[in-house]
């Protein structure tokens, strides 16, 4: 036992280790202050925002929907619902482009009628991003809305309150600790997203990408900055959502 | 007025839950529903509330088909169980929750609250969250909140079940008398027999989603219908007999534990019943040892166990145990020839009469208390637990 936690240990620490070794030998955050770098920041944060914006609205509203009005769809159609969680990323992003590509099921008719082209552009980016995260906000919501003990629903509605006053009243302040949790999630699964983002992306970067271009191309200054950068908001948000679910108890 | 049920049924997962449910409930009335957990007995007052959707029948009351209506429409009070007070909100804003979903007027909504926290005495309570408050204090909150709204019918799910037993007789006495006041058609479901007949009007005993009988409490507890019933509300008492001989006016000879009792409520047809006397219908006559007092003596005296007469006399018992309960004394007695009857006694009449344990006593029972069920005679030996 104390072996394989060693093991493991070792194993799980050594990329650390080696990207402050790595870090420690250039010049710092240094490379990151140019023009380039802060344009990818900045594209990254925007699409990272928009896309959590989106799927907190859309994935607690997935939740409500398959806790409470199970019988329209059921199972099936919240396992649909969920497979971007396992689908590879860049069969995600390839679907994508078979979608909303210029040529695509419904970027065709979107760009003949309206001259409206969506790959390659920040939307995709967004879209990408709003693919992955929306089961993951679902699947959080779900279990938040679950742990919502069900007589406090049926009072509701027996006092006279009806479904949307319940779900604004009793519903998301009971759940709000969790919901939180799963928007921090999602935003930290956005802004890290890679294989999707990348097949829709173009010309465009975001930090992961930047971090893969530059890993390839040599320029080892940008690369580590923009990984620890990652690895530090990594943390944080772990550490804010067990100090949320610790709260909650 | 009438809260009306017609052939109501209910099936979850093709499970059957209520099956046939019928009943009328005048107005301002009481109706305790009586039966084990799983009968069904909460279901019943969430298809009632709207909560959950019948399949087949129809709920109406005064009048009004409630049956396609949402729980918002149907304005029936529900004060559930584990009270299902919002943990997030104070008492107050519990309170409130109602009047302002229907988006009442501030003026009414503080004029209702005042008055109803009054009436409930949580008029201290009301700024402190669920969590702050004993089980007690929940269930008035609970209660208020449902009451602010003035419904005109109110449905309550095991209110007492949770609570110590001197807040559970507390709470019951302010029910009864909130109830009482404005004429709030009642549901009230529970397992305690004692409930049962504090608070019911009507009883209705549910067994497995089936209405087994319906009556007022003094019918229900007197004359069950069915062994379950009748081991249901506590007769503690449930013998094999046999009706040896119907004699006209109302009255039957029956063995049972190798003596004969007249009994007035018995089957038409059938030798084979059940003799139900409940503990509590029981009293003494000192067999020997301690003469009698005169009184009694004077009382049993020319009365012959057999005679058309209204009181019958067991002998040839001896006290086995004396069970003390909460300032009522449980007294279980057993009989030389294997059987065992079951007396509540005041605890002062032990006293006075000094019973002690293998002492040998005589029982009175009026004939009007003997209660007699069809039995199956392959059933004789199985003793309802």
């Amino acid at each position: 036992m104390t072996i394989i936690v060693l093991g493991a240990g070792l194993f799980f620490g050594s990329p650390f280790a080696a990207l402050l070794h790595s870090f420690a030998g250039a010049d710092g955050f240094v490379a990151l202050l140019n023009r380039q770098v802060l344009v990818v920041v900045g594209t990254s944060l925007l699409t990272a925002i928009l896309a959590t914006a989106l799927a907190a609205v859309v994935g607690t509203v997935l939740g409500y929907h398959f806790t409470y009005r199970k019988k329209t769809g059921g199972r099936w159609l919240k396992t649909f619902f969920s497979l971007p969680l396992v689908l590879p990323p860049s069969a995600a992003g390839y679907m994508l482009l078979l979608a909303f590509g210029r040529y695509g099921l419904i970027g065709a008719p979107l760009y003949q009628t309206f001259s409206l082209q969506i790959m390659f552009t920040t939307t995709a980016l967004v879209l990408a991003q709003f693919f992955v995260i929306t089961p993951l906000m679902m699947q959080a919501a779900s279990s938040a809305f679950q742990q919502v003990p069900e007589s406090l629903v049926k009072a509701s509605h027996s006092l006279g309150a009806d479904e949307y006053t319940t779900f604004v009243k009793v519903l998301l302040p009971l759940s709000r600790p969790v919901l939180v949790a799963g928007v921090i999630t999602a935003f930290a699964r956005a802004i890290g997203e890679f294989g999707a983002t990348m097949m829709v992306a173009g010309r465009l970067k975001t930090i992961p990408i930047m971090i893969y271009v530059k890993a390839m191309g040599g320029d080892a200054g940008v690369a580590d900055g923009l990984s620890l950068l990652l690895v530090l908001l990594s943390f944080m948000v772990l550490l804010l959502v067990n100090f949320l679910g610790e709260k909650r108890r | 007025m009438t809260l009306l049920l017609e052939n109501v049924s209910l099936q979850i997962d093709r499970n059957p839950i209520l099956e046939q449910i019928s009943f009328r409930l005048p107005v301002g009335q009481v109706l305790v529903v009586l039966g084990k957990s799983g009968a069904g007995k909460s279901k019943l007052l969430e298809v009632i509330a709207g909560l959950l959707r019948n399949q087949s029948g129809r709920i109406v009351f005064g009048g009004r088909d409630l049956s396609a209506l949402s729980p918002q429409e149907r304005e029936i009070g529900f004060v559930f169980q584990d009270y299902a007070l919002f943990p997030h909100m104070t008492a107050e804003e519990n309170i409130l929750f109602g009047l302002q979903a229907r988006q009442a007027p501030i003026r009414e909504q503080t004029k209702w609250l005042n008055a109803v926290a009054v009436e409930l005495k949580i008029d201290h309570l009301l700024k402190r969250f669920p969590a702050e408050l004993s089980g007690g204090q929940q269930q008035r909150v609970a209660l208020a909140r449902c009451m602010v709204l003035r419904p005109e019918v109110l449905l309550l799910d095991e209110p007492l079940s949770a609570l110590d037993a001197a807040s559970r007789e507390r709470l019951a006495l302010l029910m009864k008398k909130i109830q009482k006041k404005y004429r709030v058609t009642m549901l009230y479901v529970t397992h305690d027999h004692n409930e049962a007949r504090f608070m019911g009007d009507q009883v209705l005993v549910v067994d497995q989603g089936r209405v087994v009988q319906m009556g007022s409490p003094e019918e229900i507890f007197a004359c069950p219908v069915s062994r379950f019933v009748a081991h249901f509300t506590a007769t503690r008492n449930i013998l094999p007999g046999r009706i040896r001989e119907r004699c006209g006016e109302g009255q039957a000879l029956v063995e049972v534990v190798g003596t004969q009792l007249v009994s007035t409520s018995f089957p038409a047809q059938g030798e084979d019943v059940w003799v139900c006397i409940r503990p509590e219908n029981f009293s003494f006559v000192e067999a020997s040892s301690v003469a009698p007092p005169q009184q009694m003596s004077d009382k049993i005296s020319g009365k012959i166990p057999g005679e058309t007469t209204s009181e019958n006399i067991i002998s040839g018992y001896r006290i086995s145990q004396i069970i003390s309960q909460s300032g009522v004394t449980v007294l279980v007695e057993l009989l030389n020839r294997g059987a065992r009857l079951m007396v509540f006694v005041a605890h002062r009449e032990i006293e006075q009469r000094g019973l002690l344990v293998n002492k040998e006593v005589e029982l009175a029972v009026p004939a009007n208390h003997v209660h007699c069920l069809p039995r199956q005679p392959e059933d004789i030996y199985c003793r309802p637990e």
